[in-house]
């Protein structure tokens, strides 16, 4: 059954899943070999996260992305989707537009790319449209910067579907199986919490306030009765480009799953997946891009808190919600739900949005930072702030995967598994 | 009043009874929910000799005003010598050993 993604197009599935079709398919292609940021992207277009985008951006999409903030039919796009290339690499692999080529990773069979165009773009232009600053501070214009000079466009096909290692294994769904999944426990509604966090009791209540905001005027009757809800919540995790500092996907993955697995939140209204994303903090616009991949995944409704995927001061702590509020209806396709703040207040007694309490000056604030101190520290938190089990989780996902941080380390950075790879054929 | 660059040592249960008994507990700021937290001042100085000896280290200007990203061990050091001293005011002299001591002084007793 065809699917609709964004954009109101087919949702795209470019996989040959055929061990011999696929043999046929690469016999004789040249072989390219790709870094992990490229078949990060790969499998974002060849799985569909990425709809309509059938391979990597040619030239007038990238212009229309970043002048637009379109590709060039129209539709809504925030972040260049490219495949930089040396002119170096393109002599030595002999690479022409109008060939195919093999994308190999790690030596092993990746993707085919049907190379159409190979051009270049100005650079620095690139990151300021999108990124709204020139300084290499910021970690997506220092990606941008660091752009070989060349761009190849055109489709790619996995000729393999990729392994995903554990823990990850139950928690990569493709869009059509996000689907699949929302079809058999009959949610009506899906809300997505976009996270790269192990979750302490305020993004808890982020998300309560976003499930009751996107259920709305849907009947709660039948709810009464465990396996009997009608909307969900997902917490789909970015998996990807890791810097030191950040927690490590394990624990971020695992840690969100705890809260259904302890009963925070009902297993019928809760699931836990995941997304290959390197994440660009491109703050509004990386915003666009997160409801253009949930929309992908069946989402009725996306959660936009604070500062959504912003770094440093680049971005107002609100801006990504004006830019979605001035998207029209019929292009974004997902219906926003903007949220304020969680904090503890002592004068309640309670995990309160600050936009309801009274109790303005003494509300003590979720700080990413002072958490990240506590679990630092190895100090259980009180069970009102961080849950008590989700403390495990993260602890043990440390010692089993982190090399006894629940932070990304040097030594994780060297030694962890990708969390994904491809076989010989 | 001198501006402060604190470290945040967090308590739990068992290290709370030790700051009891030396006297410390009073200073002890409760925060989150009653999370008992304990802050040791630096001034400029000794913020930029503890960012300079612990690279992973970051001062947060932005939100929380305070040296974060020091490793366990490092706090758990502070945190002895604070215990030992029954003071907060430590970290010249915490400075001081592991500048002497290298990497020998987190097994070093505190004298």
């Amino acid at each position: 059954m065809e699917l609709i993604g964004h954009g109101g197009k087919p949702l795209v599935e470019r996989v040959i899943t055929d061990k011999a079709e696929a043999k046929k398919k690469i016999a004789g292609l040249k072989e390219v070999p790709a870094s992990r940021q490229m078949a990060t992207e790969v499998i974002g277009i060849a799985l569909g996260f990425f709809s309509p985008l059938q391979g990597f951006m040619k030239k007038a999409d990238v212009d229309a992305v970043v002048q637009k903030m379109e590709l060039a039919d129209g539709t809504l796009w925030s972040i260049p989707i490219v495949y930089d290339i040396s002119d170096k690499e393109i002599a030595d692999y002999g690479i022409k537009a109008g060939q195919s080529v093999l994308l190999t990773r790690n030596g092993n069979p990746m993707a085919i790319f049907e190379i159409e165009e190979i051009f270049t773009y100005p650079k620095e232009e690139m990151a300021f449209k999108v990124y709204g600053t020139k300084e290499d501070k910021h970690p997506g214009v220092a990606r941008t910067y660091a752009y070989k000079d060349k761009f190849l466009g055109g489709k790619i096909t996995l000729v393999q579907p990729p392994k995903i290692r554990e823990p990850y294994t139950s928690y990569f769904l493709t869009p059509r199986q996000h689907r699949e999944k929302f079809k058999s426990l009959n949610w009506q509604r899906i809300v997505a919490h976009q996270t790269r966090n192990v979750p302490h009791s305020g993004h808890e209540w982020l998300m309560k306030h976003a499930y009751i905001a996107a259920h709305g005027e849907l009947p709660v009757e039948s709810m009464e009765v465990m396996g009997k809800a009608i909307s969900g919540v997902l917490v789909n995790c970015i998996v990807g480009e890791k810097r030191a500092g950040d927690y490590i996907d394990e624990a971020i993955v695992l840690s969100q799953d705890a809260l259904k697995k302890y009963g925070y939140f009902r297993e019928d209204i809760h699931m836990t997946t995941m997304t290959f994303w390197d994440m660009r903090y491109a703050g509004p616009k990386e915003a666009v891009h997160h409801s253009i991949i949930r929309t992908n995944l069946g989402l009725t409704h996306h959660m936009f808190g604070r500062d959504h995927a912003g770094v440093g001061t680049y971005y107002d702590s609100y801006e990504a919600h004006r830019l979605l509020m001035g998207i029209p209806k019929e292009k974004l396709r997902i219906t926003p739900i903007f949220v304020l703040e969680w904090a503890y207040c002592p004068h309640c007694g309670e995990v309160t949005c600050i936009g309801l309490c009274g109790h303005w000056k003494e509300l003590q604030k979720f700080s990413g930072t002072k958490i990240r101190s506590i679990l630092m520290d190895e100090v259980k938190p009180t069970r009102l702030i961080f849950r008590p089990e989700v403390f495990d989780i993260v602890m043990d996902a440390a010692k089993k995967y982190g090399y006894g941080s629940p932070f990304v380390t040097p030594e994780y950075l060297s030694k962890a598994a990708p969390a994904f790879s491809f076989e010989p054929l | 009043m001198a501006e402060t660059f604190p470290i945040n040592i967090w308590i739990n249960e068992e290290r709370f009874k030790a700051l009891q008994e030396a006297g410390l507990a009073g200073l002890l700021k409760e925060e989150l929910a009653g999370m008992k937290v304990m802050i040791v001042p630096c001034t400029e100085p000794q913020r930029d000799k503890i960012l300079k000896l612990f690279p992973m280290a970051k001062y947060d200007a932005a939100t929380t005003k305070s040296i974060e990203l020091l490793p366990k061990y490092v706090k758990d050091k502070l945190y002895e010598m604070a215990v030992k001293r029954k003071t907060l005011n430590v970290m010249d002299e915490f400075a001081a050993g592991f500048e002497k001591g290298g990497d020998a002084f987190w097994n070093q007793d505190i004298a």
